[in-house]
């Protein structure tokens, strides 16, 4: 069981399998979203995935076409990223994680669109933009 | 003048005055508020600060005594801090940024607290909480 939580407490969430494919997305979107350096995600799947609290408190912005980013309307905390065509899948911000989630990031994603000032040190592969689009 | 703006582009703000400060935070408010792996953000005088539109769109949240932070209330953006007990001051969220700030962040702090799935792997100092004085 992985547990998830915005800063506030209202919303919670409860994993119940494992999350897979961590990427660092450096996408305009993501940090703006984030108003951060980047957005971190891994994906579970929602028949994994439960609401365990404050789902009423969860905010839907649709930032692109098919793709919704969620967050707390109380407190802000980014904590979802969602594509209206796979709703079998949950992609979790890990900033909300409360545990490890045993996955670590093994790419960066959309380099192309960085933040000027963050630079990046690790050895992961660092993709243009999206590696797997078809 | 450095601009920024939220995700939907509701809110826009200017900031007229250098950046001073700029760090990364690890503590878990910032992650939990970012939903991120850390927080980059700078100090700004609240008199080099203007909001250009939207800013009634902000929702403020009282994260601890006296630290009230703001996001977009349509798209989630985080926006800016402000502070009961320093006034002069605003904290801002590097990520909002459209330009170039030309500042980089000088350090990590609260690395105590980091993300078990993050590693530091650049040079920058790095103090379990603030830096000794």
């Amino acid at each position: 069981m992985i547990r998830a939580s915005c800063l506030c407490g209202d919303v919670r969430f409860e994993i119940g399998g494992t999350l897979s494919g961590a990427s660092h997305c450096h996408c305009s979107m993501c940090r703006k979203a984030h108003g951060a350096a980047f957005g971190t995600y891994a994906a579970a799947k929602a028949a994994d995935f439960r609401i365990a609290s404050g789902a009423e408190r969860i905010a839907r912005y649709r930032s692109s076409d098919g793709i919704v980013r969620t967050f707390c309307a109380r407190c802000g905390s980014t904590l979802q990223w969602l594509r209206e065509s796979k709703p079998e899948i949950v992609d979790v911000a890990l900033g909300i994680l409360d545990d490890d989630p045993g996955v670590r990031p093994d790419r960066h994603i959309y380099v192309a669109s960085k933040a000027p000032w963050h630079e990046i040190t690790d050895r992961l592969p660092q993709h243009a933009t999206y590696p797997d689009a078809k | 003048m450095l601009r920024g703006s939220c995700l939907c582009g509701g809110v826009r703000y200017e900031v007229a005055g250098p950046l001073a400060g700029a760090l990364n935070c690890h503590c878990s408010m910032c992650r939990k508020a970012h939903g991120a792996a850390f927080r980059s953000r700078a100090g700004v005088r609240a008199s080099d600060f203007r909001w250009v539109q939207g800013e009634g769109l902000v929702t403020w949240h009282e994260t601890s005594a006296g630290t009230h932070r703001g996001f977009c209330r349509v798209c989630g953006a985080k926006l800016l801090s402000r502070f009961d007990f320093e006034k002069k001051w605003y904290g801002l969220p590097l990520g909002a940024l459209d330009d170039d700030p030309g500042v980089r962040p000088g350090m990590h702090v609260f690395c105590a607290y980091q993300a078990p799935w993050f590693e530091i792997t650049d040079n920058l100092p790095q103090h379990p909480e603030w830096p000794p004085k």
